[in-house]
Order: structure tokens, then sequence, then C-alpha cells
């Protein structure tokens, strides 16, 4: 079915279109280009920071001032100039959200263009409240309790609006842009900003200490199993702007999350400059899941343009039992440099990672992961597939480690490759550092092409080549699919057909 | 930032690598080399020199021999003549060429033709006496649709760097099954360069085993310069102690058609470090390739520690390319299984250790060869 639907769409659209390469004509204040000690108080002044927080950024454009930019990775693109961009971008009209209706109705043009859920639409549309009663509900019988979604948009550089606030709250789960919790919840910040990526852990990761200008909250209680997933849309708007948004999850003893990141940027010839930083961190018996569906402008067929991802993910497994597990569909991107870890610190915590990425045309991907078993009886498990098409790189890059004390550590991973054409490259450097004799790990990586039997066997079943290779693409990468949340899985069948057009033939 | 030299590299007048270079990141050279190691002639006591040479795993093997006795062609214990080696023509950045070089490395030159019934072995014997450098450098050649079984051998007592360095070339349809084994002595570093290449369907069986040396660093690159060549690369690892072992591989396939096997087993014992970085490079073109690695590390006690690193470089798409690395101690159900039938912990060990490390010396043609290696390992084994 959904494989139908991804032949579908790939013949509506054609090649060398992003879907969502829109510009929204909104006009937006803009920091003045360049980096200083003073744009980070401007930053910081805009979003009426504590002294502290101020410091915090400060210490951290100081150490990022002494950094070198990472060049182990194997992507190449022409030197970033730092000075040359915006730091700080956000829609004029809305400086400081208080109630829905005060959102230009140009943004949430933008978000229905992204395909945001036609209720939270209503919700950021202000025809009704959180908590009222939708038309919409009449023919799905009431109350919306059935996969709905709590979505934090972000646009540019601020968070826009946050939807279901009401009802997370009533469950105590606080679900805000990370500005409004530096104001509503600092001590909490304050006590795990920065706890799981220091200021100083690396270039990007400085950087974006020092100049982030928003990006999520989400704490969970005790016990608490959040009712809803919680989502958050990026999306990059104004020109030779970096976005810099800074993730904080936090799942307190014995309590559940999952959560969803999706983002897109228009169409632009030149480069664009994202460097995230998403920290989790899990406490006693605690369990966050976060998928990421990357759908980042990828630049056109000769490589102009696109979105350079320089992310820090790391995930902090710090009591006992806790589970992170870190999901991700990179499909956009010119180059994307991100390695979502896990550190196995509690006793008998595990981590996950699944990954597709998929690379077309000039991009380059080098991702992957980091298991680093500190704890007893910890255990990891990796399935990454990757997919390299057109002129493109593909990289699998991973560590997996067991400190000495990490008696039992146990990991699994499996890194699949496959080849579209013969003019792109796939590649593996995986890691592997075990000081335990009771580590068990185990590593295995195989790369190929879609054999001629499986095309012959599908296209002599009338499919044609490229409704063949979606099939059978989409086979190769079930295994992480079924990861995903189900509401975003057949999206996802649906962006992988897209990404591969104008692969075959 | 500038660095001040080290003693050991002031006397070689080159930097160490570190590990913050990427090839090096779990050996660092320049720490772990501190001994100012320069090129010394030194007089051997023949009755040291006999004892060594004996000393070879391989010394019961009926083979030609050619003996290097610290660095020196001996023509006396040599069966074979060879022309001697040039200093080194090839102009490689390689630091471990370099190390080679300002030791002034001797070697031979040997070109295999026909099919050699007896093997060839290269004996280097180093004997106990001040700390120095000793370096050689061979090349060997083996003729289009000749056949021959190479075997290196690397003893010796007391403080030493011994430099290694062997470049290979396969002709046309040529075999050659090459054994290497180092055990060299408990204090010295050996640093070992080998570079093979194979022209079309040209046959290597290539083993190494690693156990005496201190400090092993191994670099082998092999390249495939003609179509429907095949390499076979094994090795062990017997380490104990506080040694540490570090090998880089590097397979290139130039052009299409030809299939690569590479198969490590490490054990590892005491506070020992075993390290595993195998790399196959698919070039753009070089369609058909079939590869395979497969490194696999025992951990023998507490505080060993294994490192790995396979990595996979694919520019072509029609290919079939794998790599799987496992670590851990050993299977306690077939521990059990052993001790169930009355076999004693010890022993029962011992016989799972051989049998994961034998499959290594499987691929070994010449009996009399995985024999020794076998008979080797077990003294290991009964030593630990």
């Amino acid at each position: 079915m959904a494989d139908v639907e991804t032949i579908e769409l790939v013949k509506d659209i054609d090649v060398d279109k992003y879907k969502y390469g829109f510009e929204t004509d909104i006009e937006s204040e803009l920091a003045p280009k360049g980096l200083s000690e003073d744009i980070v108080r401007f930053i910081s002044n805009k979003k009426n920071e504590p002294q502290w927080m101020l410091d915090w950024r400060l210490e951290a454009y100081r150490v990022w001032l002494n950094m070198d930019e990472p060049t182990w990775a194997k992507v190449s693109y022409p030197k970033i100039d730092f000075q040359d961009l915006h730091y700080y971008a956000a829609p004029k009209s809305t400086p400081a959200p208080k109630s829905l209706d005060e959102v230009d109705p140009k943004l949430l043009e933008t978000y229905a263009k992204l395909g945001i859920p036609l209720k939270e639409q209503e919700i950021l549309a202000g025809v009704r409240r959180q908590g009222e009663r939708s038309d919409l509900d009449g023919e799905s019988g009431g109350e919306y309790a059935s996969g709905k979604v709590a979505v934090d948009a972000v646009f540019d550089s601020v968070s826009v609006v946050t939807t279901f606030k009401d009802e997370l709250a009533k469950h105590g789960v606080i679900f805000c842009s990370i500005s409004e919790a530096l104001r509503t919840h600092p001590e909490l910040v304050k006590q795990y900003l920065g706890s799981v990526v220091p200021q100083g852990d690396n270039f990007y990761a400085a950087l974006n200490a020092a100049v982030f200008s928003d990006g999520s909250f989400v704490y969970v209680p005790p016990g608490v199993r959040c009712p809803m997933e919680l989502s958050t849309y990026f999306r990059m708007n104004a020109k030779n702007t970096g976005q810099f948004e800074r993730t904080l999850i936090i799942a307190d003893k014995g309590s559940y999350v999952s959560y969803l990141e999706g983002c897109t940027a228009p169409t632009r010839d030149e480069s664009q400059l994202h460097a995230a930083v998403v920290e989790l961190i899990a406490l006693d018996d605690a369990e966050i899941k976060y998928s990421t569906v990357q759908n980042w402008y990828p630049g056109d067929k000769d490589g102009k343009g696109g979105i350079y991802n320089f992310v820090t993910k790391r995930g902090d497994c710090r009591g006992p039992r806790s589970k992170i597990s870190w999901t991700q569909v990179e499909t956009g991107s010119a180059i994307t440099w991100k390695y979502p870890s896990c550190i196995l610190r509690g006793e008998e915590s595990r981590g996950e990672f699944y990954s597709i990425a998929i690379s077309n045309g000039r991009q380059q991907v080098d991702s992957g992961t980091k298991m680093i078993h500190l704890g007893r009886n910890t255990s990891s498990r990796i399935i990454s597939k990757g997919i390299a098409a057109g002129r493109s790189d593909n990289t699998y890059r991973g560590l997996v480690s067991a400190h000495r004390k990490a008696i039992n550590a146990r990991n699994f991973t499996q890194c699949d490759s496959l080849l579209i054409g013969d003019k792109c490259g796939a590649h593996t450097v995986p890691y592997i550092e075990s000081k335990t004799s009771t580590a068990q790990f185990e590593h295995e990586a195989t790369t190929s092409k879609i054999s001629d039997d499986q095309m012959f066997y599908c296209m002599s079943r009338g499919l044609s080549e490229e409704e063949a290779v979606a099939l059978i693409v989409n086979g190769f990468v079930r295994d992480v699919l079924q990861q995903l949340p189900m509401e975003f899985m057949a999206e996802t069948q649906k962006l992988i057909g897209i990404s591969l057009e104008g692969s075959v033939g | 930032m500038i660095v001040p030299r080290t003693a050991a590299e002031e006397a070689l007048g080159l930097s160490l690598p570190h590990r913050r270079m990427e090839d090096w990141k779990w050996t660092d050279l320049r720490r772990m080399v501190q001994a100012p190691y320069v090129r010394m002639p030194v007089t051997a006591k023949q009755a040291d020199v006999d004892r060594l040479v004996r000393s070879s795993p391989f010394a019961a093997v009926k083979a030609q021999r050619i003996v290097f006795v610290n660095g020196e062609l001996d023509a006396s214990r040599s069966s074979l003549a060879s022309s001697p080696s040039q200093a080194l023509a090839v102009a490689d950045d390689d630091v471990l060429l370099q190390i080679n070089r300002k030791l002034e490395a001797r070697g031979a030159t040997l070109r295999l033709e026909g099919n050699a019934s007896l093997p060839v072995e290269i004996v280097h014997v180093v004997t106990d006496d001040v700390p120095r450098g000793v370096a050689t450098h061979h090349r060997i050649e083996v003729a289009d649709g000749a056949s021959a079984t190479l075997i290196e051998t690397y003893v010796g007592e007391g403080d030493y760097l011994s430099s290694a360095v062997v470049e290979v070339a396969l002709g046309e349809g040529a075999r050659l099954d090459r054994i290497k084994a180092e055990r060299e002595s408990v204090r010295a570093t050996h640093l070992a360069f080998v570079k093979v290449s194979l022209a079309k369907g040209a046959i290597l069986r290539d083993f190494t085993l690693s156990s005496g040396a201190a400090l092993n660093r191994q670099d082998g690159s092999y390249i495939f310069e003609g179509k429907r060549a095949d390499a076979r690369i094994s090795g062990a690892y017997l380490l104990g102690g506080k040694q540490h072992a570090d090998t880089k591989l590097v397979v290139d396939h130039t052009v299409p058609s030809c299939t690569s096997r590479e198969l490590f087993k490490v054990a590892m014992d005491g506070q020992s470090r075993g390290i595993f970085q195998g790399k196959a490079i698919v070039r753009p073109g070089a369609q058909k390739t079939d590869g395979k690695q497969s490194s696999h590390a025992l951990l023998l006690s507490e505080e060993a520690e294994f490192d790995a690193k396979p990595e996979l470089e694919i520019y072509a798409d029609d290919v079939v390319c794998g790599h799987g690395a496992t670590s851990g101690d050993l299977n306690h159900d077939h521990l059990f299984y052993l001790r169930s039938r009355g076999i004693p912990e010890k022993e029962a060990k011992s016989l799972l250790i051989a049998a994961f490390v034998g499959e290594a010396f499987d691929g070994i043609e010449h009996e009399g060869v995985r024999e020794a290696l076998t008979a080797y390992a077990e003294g290991w084994l009964a030593r630990r």
C-alpha cells in the first residue's frame, strides 16, 4: 500500500524539486551579522535571560574562540565564514506570543504546508482554544484521544507556539520552549543544561551554547507516562541565518516520553548552517524515545545550496534500568554531521540507535552513534541502514566502548549499506573498544546493491523500475521503520520514495 | 603547537606519530618509544646466534634459508644467495618507511621463479647487546605463473627496535604463501611495513603471528592491480603481560573481479592490548569485488583490552563487501560442556583457546608450517 503511495508521490513531483522549498514572506527581526561577545549579550538580552545564563553563554563563546573546526568527518565543503551569518532571527510580529491569536497567519500557512495535523492548525490559527471541542472531532467520535501530538513549533530561532500545554500540565508534564522554561523553571534548566553536552564539548556544541536562541524543553515528572507524542517542527526561513536550537529533555524516575522532531527549510542558493544540541537525561527506570525525521533542503542537483547540519545529540542513561532510544530518518541536508549517542551510566541501562540515512544528488552524510558503556549489565543495539544514490557519499561512523567497570556489557551492531548507481560511495567506520573481558560486542556490516534477481522478480510482476526500487528499499529499511511512532511511519515511507527519485535509469 | 622532540625522536631524526593522529590513536608511538634507538654495529656471539636461530618456530621445517643477524646478512648461515637490496627507493612518506630508511636498512632481493619445492625462510636474529635500532628491507618478486612459500621469522633477545619492511610483487597467475612469525624479544619494539601488489589472477595466502615483542605495530598494504586476483590474509595474536600489538591493514581493490578475505584471531591475557584496524577500499569501477573481513578477540583476563576499527570505503555498486568484529571472553556454555565431561578447567580453556586461534592457521597450506604454529600456540598456552 504505502509503496504504491510512494510511487504516486514520486510521479507527482518533478525531479530536483524540494517539496518544502517555499519561503514565507514574514518580516523578521535579525541580529546584525557576525559573532562577538556583544551578539551573545544581545541574544541573551532579547530573551530576558538571568545573569547566570549569560555568563554560561559567554564562557562557551570564549571556549569556542580557541577551538578548531573538526575535519575528521568524511565530508568536504567550503570553509564557513562564521562572521557572515546572522545568529538571531525572529519573526517580528510575534516577539513573545502569549496568546495564540497573535500568531501571524503567514506562519500558520507555513505550518499547513509542512503538514502539521489539521487540528493543530486549528489551534495555531486561533479557531479554537486548546481544550475546546473542534468541529473536526465530530466524525471521528469526540475526544481527540488517539494519535494526538503536542507540537512545539520553532521558526528560525524562536519557538512560536506550543500546543496541548494545558492537557500536558494536568499530568505534570512541562513542555515549552527553552526560553520559557528559563523563566518558569530556571532551577531545572540550571541543574540539567550542559550536564550531558558541556559547553566546550566540541566546536559546534560550543557555538550552540554561546548563541542558541531557542528550542524545546521537556520535563516528565516521576512515574508519569507522557500521554501523547511530543513533537517539534524546526523551520529555517530567513536568509543567511544559522539556526542554533537547544533541546533538553528530562525523564524523571520511572517516567516515559516519546519525542519527535521534524525539520525543513526553504530552497536557497547559499548554504545555511544548523548547529543544534540535544540533551536527554533519563533517571532511574525512565525511558526516552527520540525520533527525528530530518528533511532539510539538500541542495540542488549540482550540490548548490542546502543545509549544513552539524548536530550534537547525546543521551545520558543516568539511573539504573533507564533506556534511551534514538531513531533517525535522515534524508535531507547537503551535509550531515551527526552522532546521537548514549552514555550508559546506570546499571542495566540500555541504549538503542536506529537509523536510515539516505543520500542522493551531491549530499554528504557522515552519521552514526556512540554507545559508551560505563555501568554493569548495560546493553546497546545499533541498526543502521545507509542508502547512497546519485553522486552522494554516505558514511556510518560509530563507537562502541566498554569501560573497565562495565561488567557484562553487551552490544550488537548492524550496519547495512545499499548503493544505487556507480557514482556514489558508502563507507563504514566503526570503532570498537573493549576494556573488560566480560563485555560482549558483535559488529556486522555489509554493503551491496539491489540484486538483479530482486529487480527481475518485481518487474516481472508488472512493477516499473522505479516502483521496484522503492519497494526493495522500503524492505531494506524495514527494521528501522518499525521503530518509528505509528503516525510517522507512512510519512517516512513516502519521504524515502521522494528522496530516491531520479536515482534509477 | 610545537612539542619538544623526545630522546627517541632526536635519535631517529624524525617526529614519531602520536594518538592525536587517526591511524595511531591506539598506539601512541611518541609515548611508547622513549629510548634513543640508533643504528649501531655490534659483534654477535656465535653461540647466541645458533641458539636464536634454533628458537625459530620453524627450525624443524625443511627450507632454503637466508639469515640476517643484527640487521646484516650472514652469508655463512644462508643456503640461498640473494642480491643485496639497495636503499629504499620508494618516495613514501609513511613514518614506518622513514624509520626504516633512517636506520639504513639492509635486505635481500629475491626473484622466485617456477614451482619451488622448498619454502624460503628469511630468519632475522637480534642478539642481546646495547639498545639499538635494527632494520631490514626485502624485496620479493614472484614471477608470472610461479609459486612459492616465503617464511619470515623474527627472533631476538634484549632491548631493541626492529624495523622490518617487505615489498612483495606477485606476477600474473603467481602464487605466494607468505608466513610471518614475530617472536621478538619481550623488551623489543617491532615496527613492520609490508606492501604486496597482485597482478592478474595472482593468489596470495598471507599469515602473520604476533606474539613476542613488547610493542608490535604492523602496517599492511595489499593492492589488487590485475583482475581476478585472490588474497586471503589472516593473523593470530598471542599476547600476555603488558604486550601491545596493533595491525593496520589496507586492502585496496583498484580493479574489478578480485576477492579478498581477512581473518584475525586475537587472544589476550594479562594486561595486554590487541588492536585491529582493517580497511577495505573499493575504488570507482572495481565492480564485482568480493571482500570480507572479520576480527575476533578473546579476552582471557579482566585487564586485557581490545580495540577494533574495521572500515569499508566503497565507490562501486556491484560489490559484495562486509565485515564482522566480535569481542568477549570464553563461551561459558562451551566451557561447561567440556567440564561436565570431566575435563579440568585449565585444560578445557586451553582446548577452547587453541580451537579459537587455530582457525587462523587453517588457511596455511604447508603442513610443516601449520604444525609448527600449532605447536607454538600449544607452548604459549602451557606457559600462560
